[in-house]
Formats: C-alpha cells, sequence, structure tokens
C-alpha cells in the first residue's frame, strides 16, 4: 500500500486485487513533476489570462500582510473579496525567489496534490492499479493543461486538489465515523475553502455527492453501517465545514453581504451554446477533454453496469452539463442569477477530474487485453491530449495579447511624480496586472470583476476598460463615463497598447506625450486633471479583518499539514483470503 | 446499461432545450459569433429574413457571404461593397463593428420589397445608429438585397498649397509633461453660459473664445451649487467641445449633468482652463449647404456637407452644432460624428439632430468641425 507524502488513507476493496500492480505513487508524484515543472519554471503560464492577476494579488499580500484594502485597482478594493491562501503563499515565497517562481512552485505543487488527490479519490471506486493509472491520465488531462497555461487558474486548480484530497477522509468518516478522518478532511476542506470560493460552494457539492451515495451503497459491508448514520455523519461534516468557513472566510462574507455582486452581468465565452461557435466549442470542449471523448462509451457503459460506479457517473455527467455552459438551458435554470457570475471551463475541469477513476479502469482494461498495445494506445492518447491543449496556447486566435514590454510604462508611472495621479492602460489585456503589480500608482482600471464599486464599471457589462472595445458599445459606453470624470479620479495619464482607442482620446481632450517600445504603448496625459485624492469607500476592511485574513487562510494550511503528517493513518493488513477459507481470518483489518 | 441509456437522451434532449431556451447574453469579448452546425439559424426565404441574413454576415464579417446575397452583385464591385460597409481611410467606420440590428419591411409587392434596417454600430467614440432603406427584390425564388452603394468621388491628381498658419512651441525638456512650461496660460474667456433642462439631465451649454494670440487648449469644468451652497456634481465638457482653439476662435461647448434638474441647483460654477500648445490653421474643413430637415424617421435634423480643404485626408470629423435663439443666446449645442473619412476636396455629407425641446426657438445656428488625422496623432 503506497504511503507516499503521508496522504494515504485506508480505502475500501470490493474487487479482487489483479495480480498486476500499478505505478507507485511515487512515481506517478515524479511523474507529475517531469511534464509540468519544467512548463512552469519555462514560465509558460505567464501568458495566460490570469497568471497576471494572481501574482498581483500576491504582491500586495508580500508588501501588506495584514491590509487587505488594495489602492492599486479601482482606486481602492478590498482583497477579502477573493480567498487568500494561494496568494498568501506565493508572498512568503516570492521573498526568497520572486513573484514569478513562486507562482511557479505554488502552481506545481497544486498539481502534484492534485494528482495525489485523484489517485486517492479515485481508490474509492476502484482497485488500486486503476487508480494509479487515474493519477496519471490525470496529469495528461487537457482540461488541466487548459487551465494552468492558458487560463492560469491557480485557484482553481489548487482548490480542487484541495476537496479531492478531502474526500477520502469524508468516505471514511462516513462509513467508520473516525475522529481523525474527521479532522483532517475538515481541515483540508477548509484549506481549499480558503484557496477558491467557486471551488468550495460549486466544486465541493458536486465532488461530495458522489462519495456520500458511496458510502450509503457501502454501508452493508463491513462494518454495518445505517443509512441514517452515514447521513448523520455527512450532515455533520458539511455543517462544520460550513461554519470553518464562515469564520475563517468571515471578512469574505461580510464584504460579499455588503456589497452583493448587483452589476449587469458580463459576458463570457464559456456561458454561450458551444455548438453555435466553432471557436468556442473547440476551446472550451475539444481542449479539455481531449481524447477523453472517445472514452465517453466506456465510461457511460462501465458506469450503469457497475453499482458502485453509478454515484460517480451521476456525479460526472451532472458536472459535464453544467460545463456546457449556455449550450443547454440547465445551468441558467439551475443557477439563476449565478449563470451570469460564473465560468463554466472550471465545471468542463471538474468533469475530467471527476472522469479519472474511469480513465484508470479503462487504461487497466486496455493494458490486460492487448498488453504493450493497450500500453501504446493509452500512453499515445494521453500525450495526445495534454499535446492539444498546449499547442492551442499558439494556435488559440483569441490567447491574450502580450509580447510588448510595460516596464517602460512602470518606470514612467514610478518616477518624477506621475504616481501622484491615477492611470489606465487601454489594450493591454491581461498586461494590465503586471503593470499594477511593479508601479506604485493607482488605477482606476482591474482584472477582478467581483471587486469593483464604481458605477463608471457596475453600470455597464463590461470587464475590464483595458478591453473595453470588445464589449462593444457598453464598454465604450463604460471607458466615456470614466473619461469623463477624470477629474474626480485624478486619471491623468492613459497608456495605449491599441490604436483604436487614440481618436476617443484626441476628442476627449487627452494628448500624446511620449511613447514606448518602439511606439506600440503611447502615453497619453491631459493637464487639467488633478492629483488623486483618496476615494471614500465603505468597503474598507477593518483592522481586525485583516488580523483575520491574515491569520486565519494560513493557519488552515497549517493545521491541514500538522493533522496529516502527525495523526498516523490506519492501515490495512495485505492479503487476500481464499475461499473457501482454509484458515478463519479474525479480522479483515489490522491497525 | 438503463442508466447509460438514460444519461445520452438525457444530455440529448438538453441539447435541443439549448436552442428552444436559448441562453441571452450579450456578444463575447473578441469573439464574433456565427454558427458552428450547417442549417442552424438559417436565412428563411422572406425580405425580411434576407436583409437579416445579410446584416448577420456583415456581423460577421463573412463578407463573401454578405455579397453573395445581393441582387445588385453585377452593378457593385466586391471591394466598393467591403468599404463602403467596413469603411477605408481610416474613417470611424474602420473603427467600427455591427452591434446589433433590427428589421422592418415597409412594404412588400409581388417579387419586390423594401424593408427598413435598423442597424446599431459599436464604435471608438461610441455607439452609432444607422438607418438605411434597403430595396429587396426576389431572384430566382430567392430574395436578394439591392445594396445602394454610394460611390465615392474621385479628385484629380493635384498639387494643393498648404499655407495656413502654424505654431509650434519649445519645449523644457525632453522629460517635462507636455503643458508644464513656464509661460503664461493664454487668455480664454467664457462668452456665453446656459443652464437648461433636457429630459433628467441638466445640461450646461454655452461658448468660449480664445482671445490670446497663440493657440490654447481648452478644457471646461462646471461644478453644480445647490440651494444649500453645497456642491452637488462636477462634470466637464469630455467631446463636446473644440479644445484646440486658434486665436481668436470660438467654440462652442456642453457639459451634461445626468440625474439632475434645474429647481435643485442655485448657480453653477465655470472653470475654463486654458494651456499653451502646437496647433496648426490645416487643414481647413468648411461647412456647405447647412438646412434643417427632416431624417427617414420624421426626426429634425441639421444636415449639410464638410468640404476638406486641404490635401490630406481627414479620418474622422465631429460636428458640433450651435443653435441660438432670436437673442442670440446659445440653446443647445448638439455633436455627431462623420463616419467616412473627409478625402481631399470632395465634399462629405452630415446630420446632427435637433431636439424637439429646441425646435421652433432656433433662429440661426453655426457649424464647427473637429478631426482627428491618424498620421499626426
Amino acid at each position: 500500500m503506497a504511503t507516499t507524502l503521508g496522504l494515504t488513507t485506508e480505502a475500501p476493496r470490493f474487487y479482487k486485487e489483479p495480480q498486476r500492480r500499478g505505478a507507485p505513487l511515487y512515481a506517478i508524484v515524479l511523474l507529475a513533476l517531469a511534464i509540468h515543472g519544467p512548463l512552469l519554471f519555462m514560465q509558460v503560464q505567464v501568458n495566460s489570462f490570469d497568471t497576471n492577476f494572481h501574482i498581483f494579488f500576491a504582491s500586495h499580500y508580500a508588501q501588506h500582510w495584514w491590509n487587505p484594502w488594495n489602492l492599486k485597482w479601482f482606486a481602492g478594493f478590498s482583497q477579502t473579496t477573493y480567498p487568500p491562501l494561494e496568494h498568501q503563499w506565493m508572498a512568503l515565497i516570492s521573498h526568497l525567489i520572486g513573484l514569478n517562481m513562486a507562482y511557479a512552485v505554488v502552481q506545481l505543487l497544486g498539481v502534484v496534490l492534485l494528482v495525489v488527490g485523484i489517485y486517492r479519490f479515485a481508490r474509492l471506486f476502484v482497485d488500486d492499479r486503476s487508480a494509479s493509472f487515474a493519477a496519471i491520465g490525470c496529469i495528461f488531462l487537457g482540461a488541466l493543461a487548459f487551465l494552468l497555461y492558458e487560463a492560469g487558474q491557480l485557484s482553481t486548480t489548487v482548490s480542487a486538489a484541495l476537496m479531492f484530497n478531502a474526500l477520502p477522509y469524508f468516505y471514511e468518516w462516513c462509513r467508520h465515523a473516525r475522529g481523525k478522518a474527521l479532522f483532517k478532511g475538515w481541515m483540508i476542506a477548509l484549506a481549499g475553502a480558503a484557496v477558491h470560493h467557486v471551488t468550495l460552494i460549486f466544486g465541493a457539492v458536486l465532488f461530495a455527492i458522489p462519495v456520500v451515495w458511496l458510502a450509503v451503497l457501502d454501508r452493508n459491508d463491513e462494518p454495518e453501517t445505517s443509512l441514517g448514520a452515514v447521513i448523520g455523519r455527512a450532515l455533520f461534516f458539511t455543517g462544520l465545514t460550513a461554519a470553518g468557513t464562515g469564520v475563517v472566510l468571515l471578512p469574505y462574507w461580510l464584504a460579499i453581504l455588503q456589497h452583493p455582486i448587483k452589476q449587469i452581468p458580463i459576458p463570457h465565452a464559456s456561458r454561450s451554446n458551444l455548438l453555435l461557435n466553432g471557436i468556442n466549442g473547440f476551446n472550451y470542449f475539444i481542449v479539455p477533454y481531449g481524447t477523453m471523448l472517445l472514452a465517453f462509451p466506456y465510461i457511460f457503459i462501465r458506469g450503469s453496469q457497475r453499482r458502485r460506479l453509478r454515484p460517480l457517473l451521476v456525479g460526472f455527467w451532472v458536472t459535464f452539463i453544467f460545463g456546457l455552459g449556455g449550450t443547454t438551458p440547465i445551468p441558467q435554470w439551475a443557477l439563476g442569477r449565478a449563470f451570469d457570475i460564473l465560468t463554466f471551463e472550471r465545471f468542463t475541469f471538474w468533469a475530467t477530474l471527476l472522469a479519472c477513476p474511469f480513465l484508470g479502469l479503462l487504461a487497466a482494461e486496455m493494458i490486460d487485453r492487448f498488453r504493450r498495445t493497450g500500453a501504446i494506445i493509452m500512453g499515445a492518447a494521453a500525450v495526445a491530449s495534454i499535446g492539444l491543449a498546449l499547442g492551442w496556447l499558439t494556435a488559440n486566435p483569441y490567447k491574450p495579447a502580450t509580447g510588448f514590454d510595460v516596464n517602460p510604462v512602470v518606470e514612467f508611472l514610478n518616477r518624477d511624480g506621475h504616481f501622484n495621479y491615477r492611470y489606465l492602460t487601454l489594450g493591454f489585456g491581461n498586461e494590465l496586472s503586471k503593470v499594477g503589480t511593479y508601479t506604485v500608482a493607482s488605477s482606476v482600471d482591474g482584472e477582478y470583476n467581483s471587486a469593483r464599486l464604481l458605477p463608471e464599471f457596475t453600470h455597464y457589462g463590461v470587464g475590464q476598460l483595458t478591453s473595453a472595445k470588445y464589449y462593444g458599445t457598453a464598454g465604450m459606453a463604460s471607458l466615456r463615463a470614466m473619461l469623463a470624470h477624470a477629474n474626480r479620479y485624478g486619471l491623468k495619464y492613459i497608456f495605449v497598447h491599441d490604436p483604436y482607442y487614440d481618436p476617443l482620446l484626441e476628442f476627449a481632450g487627452w494628448r500624446k506625450i511620449e511613447t514606448f517600445d518602439g511606439g506600440l504603448i503611447t502615453a497619453w496625459s491631459k493637464e487639467s486633471v488633478p492629483p488623486a485624492h483618496e476615494i471614500p469607500s465603505d468597503a474598507v476592511p477593518p483592522p481586525w479583518q485583516g488580523l483575520m485574513w491574515g491569520t486565519l487562510p494560513m493557519a488552515t494550511s497549517i493545521l491541514a499539514i500538522f493533522f496529516v503528517l502527525v495523526l498516523p493513518e490506519r492501515r490495512r493488513a495485505a492479503g487476500t483470503v481464499e475461499f473457501p477459507a482454509t484458515v478463519q481470518p479474525a479480522y479483515r483489518e489490522a491497525k | 446499461m438503463k442508466l447509460a441509456v438514460l444519461l445520452v437522451l438525457a444530455t440529448i434532449a438538453f441539447l435541443i432545450l439549448g436552442f428552444v431556451f436559448p441562453v441571452h447574453q450579450a456578444s463575447t469579448p473578441g469573439i464574433v459569433s456565427g454558427e458552428a452546425l450547417p442549417g442552424v439559424g438559417g436565412t428563411g426565404n422572406t425580405p425580411e429574413a434576407a436583409v437579416r441574413s445579410l446584416l448577420g454576415d456583415v456581423q460577421a464579417h463573412d463578407w463573401s457571404q454578405a455579397y453573395s446575397l445581393l441582387a445588385n452583385a453585377n452593378d457593385v464591385d466586391k471591394e466598393a461593397f467591403i468599404h463602403d460597409i467596413n469603411g477605408n481611410y481610416g474613417s470611424l467606420r474602420t473603427f467600427s463593428s455591427l452591434e446589433g440590428s433590427g428589421t422592418r419591411v415597409l412594404n412588400q409587392s409581388g417579387d419586390q420589397a423594401l424593408v427598413r434596417a435598423d442597424m446599431h454600430w459599436s464604435t471608438a467614440v461610441g455607439p452609432i445608429y444607422e438607418v438605411r432603406e434597403l430595396r429587396v427584390v426576389q431572384q430566382g425564388g430567392n430574395w436578394k438585397v439591392v445594396w445602394p452603394l454610394e460611390k465615392q468621388a474621385t479628385v484629380p491628381p493635384q498639387v494643393v498649397p498648404v499655407n495656413y498658419l502654424r505654431w509650434d512651441v519649445i519645449y523644457r525638456g525632453a522629460r517635462d509633461d507636455w503643458g508644464t512650461q513656464n509661460v503664461d496660460s493664454p487668455q480664454v474667456r467664457i462668452v456665453s453660459m446656459n443652464a437648461v433642462q433636457h429630459g433628467n439631465t441638466l445640461v450646461v451649454v454655452g461658448e468660449v473664445v480664445n482671445e490670446d494670440t497663440v493657440p490654447a487648449f481648452v478644457d471646461m469644468n462646471a461644478i453644480l451649487v445647490g440651494k444649500n451652497g453645497q456642491d452637488l456634481d462636477q462634470e466637464n465638457s469630455f467631446d463636446k467641445i473644440q479644445h484646440t482653439l486658434l486665436p481668436k476662435q470660438v467654440s462652442p461647448y456642453r457639459i451634461d449633468f445626468p440625474g439632475f434638474n434645474l429647481s435643485q441647483v442655485k448657480s453653477v460654477r465655470m472653470d475654463a482652463k486654458a494651456m499653451l500648445v502646437p496647433a496648426s490653421a490645416d487643414p481647413v474643413i468648411a461647412v456647405l449647404d447647412q438646412h434643417e430637415q427632416e431624417n427617414v424617421l420624421g426626426n429634425k435634423v441639421l444636415s449639410g456637407n464638410l468640404l476638406n480643404e486641404s490635401g490630406r485626408t481627414v479620418n474622422i470629423a465631429q460636428v458640433l452644432a450651435t443653435y441660438y435663439d432670436s437673442n442670440g443666446k446659445v440653446i443647445w449645442v448638439s455633436d455627431g460624428y462623420v463616419d467616412r473619412a473627409l478625402l481631399p476636396q470632395t465634399p462629405e455629407p452630415f446630420a446632427v439632430e435637433m431636439p424637439d425641446n429646441t425646435v421652433g426657438k432656433v433662429q440661426s445656428y453655426r457649424v464647427t468641425v473637429n478631426h482627428y488625422i491618424r498620421q499626426q496623432s
């Protein structure tokens, strides 16, 4: 039985243990490090949509650990509107190796935890060997590569990794009522919640229901448990997690209650009907699922044939339907207003994770049946999946605009008192966050939609002003409103990386003053604008919230590590009992 | 197996429901909508469907498909058709995309119909609404659109001498910001100011003059002062002004205060900020044939022609119209952008709306023109 990283736990055995063994967990972890380590440390992710956003958040914690009020975006916003744990870890590590490398380290840890989590989760449903293949398959998931290198969704991947590691403990608690499992599962779940609220609210439910269902199915196995006990323990764990999350993320809940998201919905391609746009369909369906699509018939057939796999099949299917976004009306009907806030590529990612045990089972059957040919086919399919996702990084026609040097902009803002005014970037895409990370000046724009309180944003269906033109009339109306109130916000400098915006700036009274990066970037100024002053806001967190924010989320992760390392695992004695038994087995398990 | 069959059937049913109850959201940033499945969202065979299909192709930038829907393709060159819709010479239309459209059949008889197309363009300076009445004819059983191509006049090769005044400014240093020279600001004066109520918006209109002998860059700000002496709101003229004023030049301005009412206001504090800037009197854009008329929707507009008298193309022109009452008082300022480039020596039509509350009060009007030239900017 593998015990790598001290994260293994006892799993039920309901199949005859195959004679051939799967890959050991340490080897799978090494494979994950070998595949994703070089990609992350080569900084492939820096051109992704959200990486700079996460680095920006981490940079604030690196400088202001106890003060979540960040003046650099939206003329001031609270970082309590986004769970902080992954950013705080990045902030700590960044003092040693810098922000970019800290991101790579935290993300790589997330990948390792995900692989371990999938292995442990898969062992709830399939044998060890298939679980090891499931974990290997997870490394090559197109959806994982898509989220790591194109979307830059650090939080989604790390939080999912923690949740999948909590689930086996959750099962163990439901079935056996072991206190150690409860503490470990609870603390890991809290750490996952402290990484990403969306995964907690939506993903955890989708992950947990199949596990509870499985525990219910298994209740008659040794030791027998009543249905009420299983459900009661599940509810107790849920309540405990809800209460813990309520405390750990209290500043987040207070911020959301004080300023519910009422802004006009901001369009996102993952909410569209993927059948009506080839590019969207490829980006949000073909690339994430990759060659897993070929295994869909197997997943549905095997999942419905085996009683113990049915909860997983249904969980996968529900998540799959949600991942289709606006292709079916189900997500909108089920989620209501939340449909317009969420993006749905994360559901597709979760669906692929839930499908991993099936992939492991398929791989085991293929190898058993076709030997080397089967292994080659499964290996080639895995490589094709990640290859497609990585190739799509360059082929995607809507990849983020990058490839220009923002350092001159940062230097301009940081010198000669220019930081006394606010600034705006236009046509910078996700480089907006990079400028924000390294300048001391404040912008009226920002990349985090849910933190925006300025009416120039919330009254229009627009994301970032830097990409205003892509939001059509709403985007340009929002930009006009912001420029019209330049004096109010001390918005003096505008940096343009897209000449599309030049006419509006010129007609509105801005004058070009400098060019950077060989003319790719132009700086515009309006001289009548007074210096920026603090914009009064009721969203500034009080000091006690800053103290909580700087303490509790980090504490959950440290306690989770402590519990996992210190509390010993209950181990199962290896061996197969032949039937009819020649000797009387006293107990199936031994401590 | 029952479960697998059930889930597959449910998936198919949900996918079909996706077409029956489509999710409505605005177009996704950076992504042009289109079709992945052949036949989904097809054209239909009615005059209105033909126009809708054409506009859909324009929205998706599928020019070949749009061109194939023209009844007069033999008379209309494909390049000219694309330029007519998508613009050329760096005009405002080249900074535009069709965001939405509506169609209505005005009349239909036999194999001919007249369809009104309301087009909503998203442009670099804000939304533009365009109305075209399109003739649709039936050809070979299919309805096709007769595209009313407006041919651009071509000017013979010629030399245009430039002898207008130009003012250059020597800056203090390369690292100094524009406008921070150690020189006095040009003298500008607010000639008139008038606060009017327009719907739920309080509007301040007037004129400002550069009284100096050097060019001035002018920005107008206004602060509403409430009955109790507190400042209610501050706004500026934004693009409703000619920012660069040559010596003795007069510009209208308009400052909008949405959501405010005249009854709330005790006074308006005006502030004209002026700075010395380099400027040129070139290009000169003449305004010809100004007259009031009604547009196809029956609204009153001030229309005319702009003539670019220089030898350079003006990419984008903005028309500012000032309306005066019988006492010479400014009662309204309206503006509009011309979506075609002003080619040298070539008249280009314009029209700006006159609000209903000014009709009957307007005694005279004056049109001034702002411009944007890509090469200079």
